[in-house]
């Protein structure tokens, strides 16, 4: 840049140019090198194939020549002169006696040689279509995409063309011989009389051995080579390659440098070799023995030698090649160029993608409940070991003395020095006191971890952006990383024997970035679905649960000593009047609490919520109103102005997964400071507080109590009875068959319900007869750990077993195990444990629970694989979408995938409300009533003066405009606009003074008790409308990796449950990771397609049936009475009649008519109009096809056999049609809806009677093909969402968006897996670095890819900042350019 | 002078109206006034201040403890100084927390915490004129 400046002044020596910055690499072009580039390139050329010579040197001209590099540590580079650690290395070049295929290349190879004619090198296609695809593949704006495309389609278009038009040569189909490497040229097909002439001439020969392949013939390397240089070069543009064919073709070998395969030397005089330097030996010594079998002019003689060489090159490129014969082999396997670039442990993913890093520290870690959320203890012994290099200011300098006289051993210490000239002093020495004087600002200290520094923190697997969270150190004793349990959840991490890892950031640019951005203050919640995360745990929830209890009173003292352990008796405590004054002073264990949330008058913190915890008792009260705060367990917890009015708190409101709780409630109305606060308070105090009560599980807690042991034998005996009744009645055959079942399914669905029932009422019992003081109880009413099944487990009943989802199958004939009769099908033949585990289990119930168990383990350790497989394939692709400044979400080329990111631009970690809902309108609306109280002059405001209020509000932040045009499609914000209005309205409704005439005073309480002032109205509108700005996504956030982890870590916790039943009990819906990894890959085929079908009158089971009928397939079997083969003297037919009383019956409509198109249209029969012939309406002849006459009976059996699946009526793909049946309980009304197993979605909506515009398939595909792209996006997002709903799992619908978005955005389904990938337009090193690294590649040479290096993957590999987030962004500075001063003009100049 | 609130005399009509004990120490009684007819739940410490059905028991509501009415600081002093509690057995402090009308729109509910101890007032508008919301208040009980 600078030299243009410079061109008017000339300088006798090279001029001083001032840096000007950093390059960076811009693009990155793929192509291949031709022989005599690589002579050029070349240091040396190699031809022996030996090592060392006797004195221990490298031979000259062998693989290690000293010009290549020095190959040990002893030697010197004979180009350059750098000893080992310095040579760069530089290539040597093998010349070959005989052209090769690179292996890398045959695939293009031979699509090139079927695409020219073999006599010619012309492509093989007539002027005119050459000209055309030519001008195709010349447009300007193509892309490698198409271009791909096109040349695939020529490659196509000539391998049917045989002769060519120019030459007149008549071509065979080129193929490469399967199991070796090489390539065969059939002209057996075209019928060329210089063939036949070749053939009758060899015939006459008396060698007969060569007579066998005349027409097929191999074409060889040298071959090939030559028809490749006489191409054309606007051939080969139409080809799409870059570059000459030739190049394809080696004749020169590229040695590798030595500095990739240095030579080791053991002790003795051996030298051990790398794999690389051992396969050049070999393809040298093969190359000499082609050389010498050349020279021996044997004419006659196979060059079995230059196959040898073929293989030995191949496999120094890819030592996996397919086709290698079996004796060619090593039985040590040597790694090829291509396994060092690919796999986990490849150059590309192991060491470009993912690079090893210093100060890093990793141990076992601990909990440590004294700790801050948001600290972490780091041992001395690693904190003498990790430096951070902080410059010496005025503020430090006396700190930084002491740390370098302490030097690098002892604790707050000093490892290094640095002066401002940039020398380095490592200060293990004893003379450090001096460099601690000399010390002068700027300098930089290499000082030992600090309280306070900054360190980023991680566990694997590092599933989503909260596995790596930044904290700050604490320097403690011993040997553990210490955090708060609190921070367990979001790195997924427990203490027994886990370990994790932790990394400090070594300049301020990056301390700030990580505190800011990944600081655990700021990662409280899940983007996943804006969730909180990290909240109390365990113990925490239990000891708040007790505390909390409405029983819980202390005296003065105790009071006063649980206040000073929530903040280590250094806050202010403002006592608050006893909750009992009299008889004696007692406070409340809520007071507590509430003085946790506000200790003194002067924290401003004012929280309101409510909240359902476990234990709330649904029961209505007199009036059929719920409870709420006067829940007589106390279950409804109540928060007003910081104070607790009600309940006792458990983990809806303060743990994880929730976002009405304490925490986040904390989070979103105060600051995350606030939240974390309190959350250390709550840690310091529980932790302390359950240290003095103590807790713990003993035998007694789960000794069953005699009524329960009563009420457990009684209902098993009666439950057992009534399993022997289904069995006897199934055994009978008279069992009442459910929907879609047969009689065994419907004993099974049967029995399965009546003994889940006894789990749940042995558990029910269970619970109740349980002494509160009980500790596993208390846990699962808190919901610190365990459930109510687990207890019921321990202390009544096990209960049933199951193996894929059934009862323990039969591991003998007939039965499960031997202790049981054959064919029984009892409870407890069946797996169904009546024992808990208190009272012990049998042997035979404890062989079914170990088939259970058995089946959880495998099923998490295969799990594991596939969800783990699946988030790297989710990141792949997701990796470099993010938001741009405009609201786009854009890839990183700048293609659009969003307008609108989620179509309202919200941050999913933000939403506040359900189903990703910015703001819950009802908690702040309950927030503002409380904060601001109603003053006797506050006034009431009547319905018109809240509708003004609103408005005007509305108009203050420039919204009035979505006001007056009812949702203007346009804005994202008029959905919230419009929710919030309509809210507005529901309350005011609510409110409303009754008309009755109530005497003026009373109507005056009532609208002070339950009215809006004004006041609070305007401070509810201001916090919605400001709240909600503050609410939208930031630009720069990397929503794709966000999307994609947010999908990917669900996926590792969903368990066991794959199918669930959609609507009727007999159809079975693949779910959990299958499913998911079935709709991420855009499956073509999919194990469970079912298609809902909507009725046009869906009250009437009647029409159901007949519908159904419409759809379900009918086979001709099913409807005929008899198919006879009938025949007399004169002809031979068969007849069908049909049975018209169960056609009727079934409301079929099916006549011979009918029944006669069917046939027609059923190919196999292969009948004509005339063969069939209609008798009367229920009655068909069908005439065999004249033929010969004595295979006629064949014939008829034949058609016999095959008539009855002939489908007369229905869909051909729906193999099963179920009808479900919604009960609406309220409205006492039923709706009927068709399940139809199978595809064939065009189909059934064109059925008679189904709505056709509310029927759904939930095959992407299917869909994508009959309904377009945008109803294939819309499934894909409501199966994403159907799946993970039945697991539980909430995920904020703008993350599915996203993933349907990408799928989709290229106008067909593509799949998450490398062939959709591959087909993004992503770029060639992330596809490397993705699957298929040499494939990527080799393809990439051939078509001359240039790589602009913009993706995340791109960035990585190239070591410079991606352009996500702070890397977007880029400062642009206009400067005066600097005057150079003018020299006189030198007397000699250069140009 | 003290400006009560609300004074009256209930009569304990049940203990624990939901017929289960849920809480050692404290039980929740179901009493009606004779006054003013009011129904009403409370929870109090039935260790310190047991209840029984039938009980009759004067109850007070008042802002303050002070015998000369002056407002409370908010700021608690214990100690054993003259207040309007030395007449009675059971003292609570409290907040109110809500008002509403009952779905028949004729009753009020007045809700009140005493630190968790919950009590509902049920009853005629006319009586509850004086009550406000996050109103601190005392309630003192008597045997009678």
């Amino acid at each position: 840049m600078d030299r243009n400046r410079a061109k008017g002044i000339t300088f006798t020596k090279e001029p001083y140019i001032e840096d000007a910055g950093p390059r960076i690499v811009k693009s990155m072009k793929f192509s291949s090198l031709s022989d005599s580039e690589i002579g050029k390139l070349a240091e040396v050329q190699v031809f022996k194939g030996s090592y060392y010579d006797h004195f221990k040197k490298p031979i000259p001209g062998g693989l290690l020549d000293p010009r290549m590099g020095p190959a040990n540590k002893e030697l010197i580079c004979a180009t350059c002169g750098g000893d080992f650690a310095h040579c760069p290395g530089h290539f040597g070049y093998l010349t070959l006696a005989l052209p090769i295929f690179n292996i890398g290349f045959l695939g293009t190879i031979v699509e090139i040689l079927k695409s020219i004619c073999k006599c010619c090198a012309r492509i093989l296609l007539n002027e005119d279509i050459r000209k055309d695809r030519l001008k195709k593949m010349r447009r300007p704006r193509i892309d490698a995409l198409a271009k791909a495309e096109l040349a695939k389609k020529v490659v196509e278009a000539c391998s049917k063309v045989s002769m060519c038009s120019r030459c007149g040569y008549k071509n065979g189909s080129v193929k490469k011989l399967v199991g070796s490497l090489k390539i065969t040229h059939d002209r057996s097909k075209c019928n060329d009389s210089s063939i036949e002439e070749f053939q009758t001439a060899l015939s006459h020969a008396r060698e007969s051995r060569l007579t066998s392949a005349v027409d097929t013939h191999i074409l060889n390397p040298f071959q090939a080579l030559s028809l490749f240089k006489r191409m054309l070069d606007e051939d080969c543009e139409l080809l799409y390659l870059a570059e000459r064919p030739e190049k394809l073709i080696i004749t020169n070998i590229a040695v590798p440098p030595l500095a990739m395969r240095p030579s080791v030397i053991m002790d003795g005089s051996q030298s051990n070799e790398n794999d690389v330097t051992e396969r050049l030996k070999q393809i040298v010594q093969a190359n000499a023995h082609v050389r010498q079998e050349l020279e021996e002019i044997a004419s006659l003689r196979s060059l079995d030698g230059w196959e040898t060489l073929q293989f030995e090159a191949a496999q120094f490129i890819n030592s996996e090649v397919r086709g290698i014969p079996y004796h060619q082999q090593r039985e040590k396997t040597m790694a090829g160029l291509v396994q060092r670039l690919k796999g986990k442990q490849g150059r590309f993913r192991g060491n470009l993608s993912g690079k090893r890093v210093e100060f890093t520290g990793r141990t076992v870690i601990s909990p440590d409940p004294n700790l801050k959320i948001t600290e972490v203890a780091i041992p001395m012994l690693m904190a003498r070991i990790l430096s951070y290099p902080e410059r010496v200011s005025h503020h430090n300098i006396e700190k930084l003395r002491q740390c370098i006289r302490n030097g690098p051993d002892k604790y707050p210490g000093a490892r290094q020095y640095r002066d401002a000239s940039g020398s380095t002093w490592t200060l293990r020495v004893p003379h450090r006191k001096r460099f601690a004087d000399q010390l002068k600002f700027g300098d930089i200290v290499d000082r030992h971890l600090e309280d306070g520094d900054i360190i980023l923190f991680n566990r694997q697997p590092s599933l989503h952006r909260m596995s790596i969270m930044c904290h700050r150190a604490r320097i403690m004793p011993w040997r553990t990383l210490r955090f708060n349990e609190s921070v367990c959840n979001p790195y997924n991490a427990d203490f027994d024997g886990d370990e994790m890892n932790l990394h400090v950031p070594q300049t301020e640019e990056a301390r700030t970035e990580a505190i800011l951005l990944m600081g655990v203050q700021n990662n409280l919640c899940t983007p996943k679905n804006g969730e909180i995360l990290v909240a109390s745990t365990q113990d925490f929830l239990t000891s708040s649960y007790l505390i909390t209890r409405k029983d819980t009173f202390y005296d003065r003292s105790t009071f006063s000593l649980i206040c000073s352990y929530m903040g280590d008796g250094m806050d202010l405590v403002d006592l608050p009047t006893p909750a009992i004054i009299k008889p004696v002073e007692l406070w409340s264990g809520k007071q507590l609490f509430s003085i946790l949330l506000r200790p003194n008058a002067n924290v401003r913190v004012y929280v309101n919520l409510t909240v359902k915890e476990k234990i709330y008792s649904t029961k209505l009260d007199d009036k059929k109103r719920e409870m709420k705060t006067m829940c007589p367990s106390d279950g409804f917890v109540y928060f007003r102005n910081s104070e607790l009015i009600s309940g006792q708190l458990g983990k809806v409101t303060l743990g994880n997964g929730n976002k009405d709780g304490l925490f986040s409630v904390l989070l979103r109305d105060y600051k995350p400071h606030a939240a974390a606060a309190c959350m250390n308070r709550v840690a310091k105090l529980s932790a302390r507080w359950i240290g003095n009560h103590g807790f713990s599980i003993g035998i007694d807690d789960v000794q069953p109590k005699e009524v329960l042991i009563e009420q457990k034998d009684k209902t098993i005996s009666d439950n057992y009875k009534k399993c022997d009744d289904f069995i006897a009645a199934f055994n009978k055959g008279k069992l009442e068959l459910k929907a879609g079942c047969d009689a065994a399914q419907t004993l099974e669905t049967l029995i399965t319900g009546v003994l889940n029932g006894i789990r749940d009422t042995a558990g029910k019992v269970c619970m109740q007869t349980l002494h509160w003081r009980n500790s596993p109880l208390i846990m699962s009413q808190c919901g610190s750990k365990g459930s109510p099944i687990n207890i019921s487990q321990m202390v009544a009943c096990v209960g049933q077993q199951s193996v894929g989802g059934r009862r323990a199958p039969n591991g003998f004939v007939d039965r499960s195990l031997p202790h049981f009769p054959r064919k029984a099908k009892t409870p407890a033949a069946k797996g169904f444990v009546a024992e808990s585990f208190y009272s012990g289990l049998s042997a035979t119930e404890f062989f079914f629970h170990t088939m259970g168990g058995r089946e959880g383990l495998v099923d998490t350790a295969v799990k594991t694989a596939d969800t783990g497989y699946m988030s790297r394939r989710l990141m792949k692709c997701l990796e470099d979408l993010f938001l741009q400044y405009d609201y786009t979400v854009r890839n990183a080329a700048g293609g659009i995938v969003q307008f609108c990111y989620g179509d309202d631009g919200m941050d999913p970690a933000g939403m506040e409300g359900k189903d990703g809902k910015p703001l819950n309108f009802d908690r702040l609306f309950l927030r503002s009533q409380a904060i601001c109280p109603s003053d006797e002059d506050d006034d009431i405001l009547s319905p018109s003066d809240v509708h003004e209020v609103v408005q005007r509000k509305l108009s203050e932040v420039g919204m009035c405009k979505l006001v007056k045009q009812e949702a203007s499609a346009d804005d994202s914000s008029a959905g919230f606009v419009n929710s919030l209005q309509s809210f507005v309205k529901g309350k005011i409704e609510s409110t409303e003074p009754s008309t009755k005439e109530d005497s003026e005073k009373l109507k005056k309480f009532i609208q002070r008790i339950s009215g809006i002032t004004r006041r609070q109205l305007e401070v509810f509108l201001d916090i919605c409308l400001s709240r909600y700005h503050s609410k939208k996504i930031e630009a720069g956030t990397p929503i794709g990796a966000i999307g994609a982890h947010s999908i990917g870590e669900p996926g590792t916790q969903m368990t066991l449950k794959t199918f669930h039943f959609a609507g009727v009990a007999s159809m079975n819906v693949t779910l959990g990771v299958p499913r998911i990894k079935e709709i991420i890959n855009g499956s073509k085929k999919i194990s469970t397609p079912i298609i809902t079908a909507i009725l046009e009158t869906d009250n009437n089971p009647n029409t159901a049936r007949i519908v159904k009928g419409r759809i379900e397939k009918t086979n001709l079997g099913q409807v005929a009475k008899s198919i006879k083969v009938v025949i007399t003297s004169r002809s031979a037919s068969i007849v069908i009649s049909l049975d018209m009383e169960r056609i009727r019956d079934a409301h079929l409509h099916v006549d011979a008519n009918i029944v006669k198109e069917s046939i027609l249209h059923t190919p196999k029969l292969k009948l004509k109009q005339d063969n069939v012939k209609i008798l009367d309406i229920k009655k068909l002849r069908i005439v065999p096809p004249d033929g010969d006459r004595s295979k006629i009976q064949f014939q008829l059996n034949h058609l016999k056999n095959l008539l009855p699946s002939v489908v007369v009526k229905g869909i051909k793909t729906a193999e099963r049609v179920v009808i479900s049946k919604e009960e609406d309980k309220e409205a006492k009304t039923e709706k009927f809806k068709l399940l139809v197993e199978g595809t064939g979605l065009l189909d059934v909506m064109g059925i008679e009677g189904v709505d056709g515009l509310n029927t759904l398939s939930n095959h992407i595909d299917e869909v994508s093909e009959s309904l377009g792209i945008e109803a294939a996006r819309r499934t894909i997002i409501e199966e994403i969402k159907v799946v993970m709903g039945s697991h539980g799992m909430s995920i904020d619908i703008r993350h599915m968006m996203l993933l349907a978005d990408v799928m989709t955005v290229m106008g067909r389904v593509l799949g998450i897996t490398r062939f959709g990938i591959q087909k993004m337009g992503k770029s060639v090193l992330m596809l490397a670095s993705f699957e298929r690294t040499s494939d990527h590649l080799f393809n990439a040479a051939v078509h001359g890819t240039e790589d602009l290096i913009e993706g995340v993957s791109e960035r990585v590999i190239m070591g410079i900042p991606i352009q996500i987030g702070t890397g977007m962004i880029k400062v642009k500075q206009r400067l005066s350019p600097p005057e150079l001063l003018q020299g006189t003009p030198p007397i000699l100049s250069y140009v | 002078m003290v400006d009560v609130l609300f004074d009256d005399i209930f009569r304990v009509e049940k203990l624990n109206p939901d017929d289960k004990k849920y809480f050692d120490k404290v039980t929740r009684i179901e009493a009606r006034s004779e006054r003013f007819d009011m129904f009403m739940h409370l929870d109090i410490n039935s260790e310190v201040y047991p209840l029984k059905v039938g009980q009759k028991f004067a109850l007070l509501l008042v802002p303050t403890l002070n015998l000369d009415g002056t407002p409370d600081t908010g700021y608690y002093i214990g100690g054993n100084r003259h207040s309007l509690a030395d007449n009675f057995e059971y003292v609570m402090h409290g907040k109110l927390y809500k008002i509403t009308e009952d779905s028949t729109r004729e009753n009020v509910e007045v809700l009140i915490s005493f630190g968790g101890l919950l009590m509902m007032m049920k009853g005629d508008p006319s009586h509850c004129n004086k009550f406000e919301l996050d109103q601190k208040l005392y309630l003192l009980m008597r045997k009678v």
